[in-house]
């Protein structure tokens, strides 16, 4: 199965404000394409309207070469998953049956089938929190919780991967280990889109860098190139600077 | 807490479901037998008056509308707590129930009798909430999505202006008619000829299966409308249906008994931190546990100070606010 989503000339006004104007990219199967961008550039905005949160005001969204508003919505939610930045903390759900919702594109049963729950054991183990699957939500420290949703993405079984900010609340192991499924899920051949502010873990598991900066697309570049011309660091702060580590890895590190 | 992730397996829901469908079948065989007059279980059998007459016409059809009226309130606000997102929505926070109550408060004060058959108060009721519904929603509806923070200030705006509105009705009336306002505005389960209360069943019964057949995209709507959207959901389809279904039973409700409060903020909170959240199991629950509450407070009612009668209302909400907070206290804090 092959995944390819354009975003055309996307636009979108808040009040006359734009937020975003003209916004084109490109992503195909086997991406990581990371956003980056600082506070207020509009990275959140654009995974929403290509989430179908939101209309955009000007421009196209399209996913394998069919306007995203015309999908069916549960046939689109079997292609397209959305990591949400935070959900309302005080949920009264079991970590599982959060997790179980991911399935719900996939079946028109009343209750899942086995089939079901041996997708929510599998996506729960690999972010590691299925010991975590009684616990109510609202118990979990915010790093755990942040696992449970990336596990009801994954348990979706989608193809392309819409994650904002998948690792905040997370430790560092969690952290490295959150960006490398995704690295997994790119080999298996998704996609994934994912707001970070983490120039670190962006330059070590991304294939792609996106830059936003007033609404616009700054940088579009594959890592390696974003590597070889580091220039556009000034796009976030005059401090930063590309070193390389002893093991020949290229670091960003601040003066 | 007795609450055990079980990977949405049927036998557990059905476990459930099973326990509160027999406490309703129950409370629908005991509770008429519960009276400030004892009825004769022999006389009963042969037929012999007035045990009979009192049993069939008064306590069956009381416990009934009791059973209903208390199942449609409760799964009402279970819906209402979903599609808003919020622990505190009732038909009363987002004034459906207030609507519907002026309704009823005008058919009185014009002396409104009967509409092509159907009893004024009735038709009233119905025309008042759906006028507070159109007006909420509309007033919270900004490019075809409904906010829950907006739905909510505008139902608590729509609730005082219609609280309000009674007030000012209630001094332009006469004596009489300003005691048979006091009398409905205070909400009790009494009886109601059968032809009535079977136009009531079907209407609570049609509408909550609109209800639970949604179920499992409640659940969705329960995390977020978002988060259902991004999951396959309709959400605006699912919202509109959401409102209709929630306020006809609100109505239909409100229109027999007057209104009842807290039925439905007590029952889904007591389900949902005894039981689960999850709505394939919440919602039966809550419908069936809500009717055996609120006509057994309504049993309750009628002997504890016997001959006179309390209100099921009020009975709910002395027994049923207390122990909710004894409830709520027994969470761990978050």
């Amino acid at each position: 199965m092959s995944i390819r989503l354009q975003i055309v000339d996307v636009a979108w006004h808040v009040n006359g404000r734009p937020v975003l104007s003209s916004v084109s990219l490109d992503i195909r199967e086997r991406e990581v394409a990371v956003v980056m961008g600082r506070n207020g550039a509009g990275k959140s905005t654009l995974l929403d309207i290509v989430a179908g949160l939101r209309q955009p005001t000007g421009g196209d969204v399209r996913l394998n070469d069919r306007p995203a508003a015309a999908w069916d919505p549960r046939d689109r939610a079997r292609l397209v998953a959305h990591l949400p930045q935070a959900v309302r903390p005080d949920l009264p759900f079991l970590a599982g049956e959060l997790v179980l919702m991911g399935r719900y594109p996939h079946t028109d049963r009343w209750f899942e089938s086995d089939e079901d729950r041996l997708a929510v054991e599998r996506a729960m183990r690999r972010t590691d929190c299925w010991d975590l699957r009684d616990r109510l939500v609202q118990t979990l420290s915010g790093g755990e919780r942040q696992r449970v949703l990336l596990a009801a993405c994954f348990a979706q079984a989608p193809q392309l991967l819409l994650l904002d900010e998948p690792s905040t609340h997370l430790d560092i192991d969690q952290q490295l280990h959150c960006f490398s499924l995704l690295r997994e899920e790119s080999a298996r051949g998704a996609a994934c889109l994912a707001v970070t502010h983490d120039l670190n873990l962006a330059l070590t598991y991304a294939t792609r860098l996106i830059v936003l900066a007033q609404g616009r697309v700054a940088l579009d570049v594959p890592v390696e190139e974003a590597v070889r011309a580091p220039d556009w660091l000034a796009l976030f702060s005059p401090r930063l600077s590309l070193c390389t580590t002893p093991s020949g890895r290229p670091w960003v590190s601040y003066s | 807490m007795g609450v055990v992730f079980v990977m949405g397996h049927s036998s557990h829901a059905g476990r459930w479901v099973a326990v509160f469908a027999v406490a309703f079948c129950a409370a629908a065989l005991l509770l008429p037998f519960v009276g400030p007059f004892g009825l004769d279980l022999e006389r009963v059998r042969a037929r012999q008056e007035p045990d009979w007459s009192i049993l069939v016409q008064l306590r069956v059809s009381r416990t009934l509308l009791g059973l209903f009226a208390g199942g449609a309130l409760s799964l009402a606000g279970t819906l209402f707590q979903a599609m808003l997102s919020d622990a505190l929505a009732t038909p009363y926070t987002l004034g459906i129930s207030a609507g519907a109550s002026l309704g009823a408060v005008v058919a009185i004060w014009l002396g409104w009798q009967q509409v092509a058959g159907i009893p004024a108060i009735w038709v009233a009721s119905l025309a008042g909430a759906a006028m507070v519904l159109a007006l909420v929603v509309g007033s919270a509806l900004q490019q075809r999505r409904v906010s829950s923070f907006s739905l909510l200030l505008s139902g608590l705006a729509a609730n005082s202006v219609c609280s309000a509105l009674i007030i000012v009705i209630y001094g332009l009336v006469s004596t009489t008619k300003s005691f048979s306002i006091t009398r409905w505005l205070i909400g009790s389960v009494d009886s109601v000829d059968y032809s009535a209360l079977s136009g009531f069943v079907a209407v609570v019964v049609l509408a909550a299966a609109v209800v639970m057949r949604q179920a499992r995209s409640w659940n969705l709507m329960a995390v977020d409308p978002s988060w259902a959207a991004t999951r396959g959901a309709r959400v605006t389809r699912l919202t509109l249906s959401g409102y209709g279904a929630g306020s006809l039973l609100t109505a239909a409700t409100v229109a027999l008994t007057g209104p009842i409060g807290f039925v439905g903020l007590v029952v889904p909170h007591l389900i949902r931190t005894r039981i689960g959240a999850d709505h394939r199991v919440l919602m039966p629950c809550a419908f069936l546990g809500g009717g055996v509450l609120l006509a057994g407070c309504d049993a309750i009612g009628r002997v504890v100070i016997a001959p006179s009668e309390i209100p099921a209302g009020a009975v709910m909400a002395i027994l049923g606010g207390p122990y909710l907070v004894w409830v709520l206290r027994q969470r761990s804090p978050l």
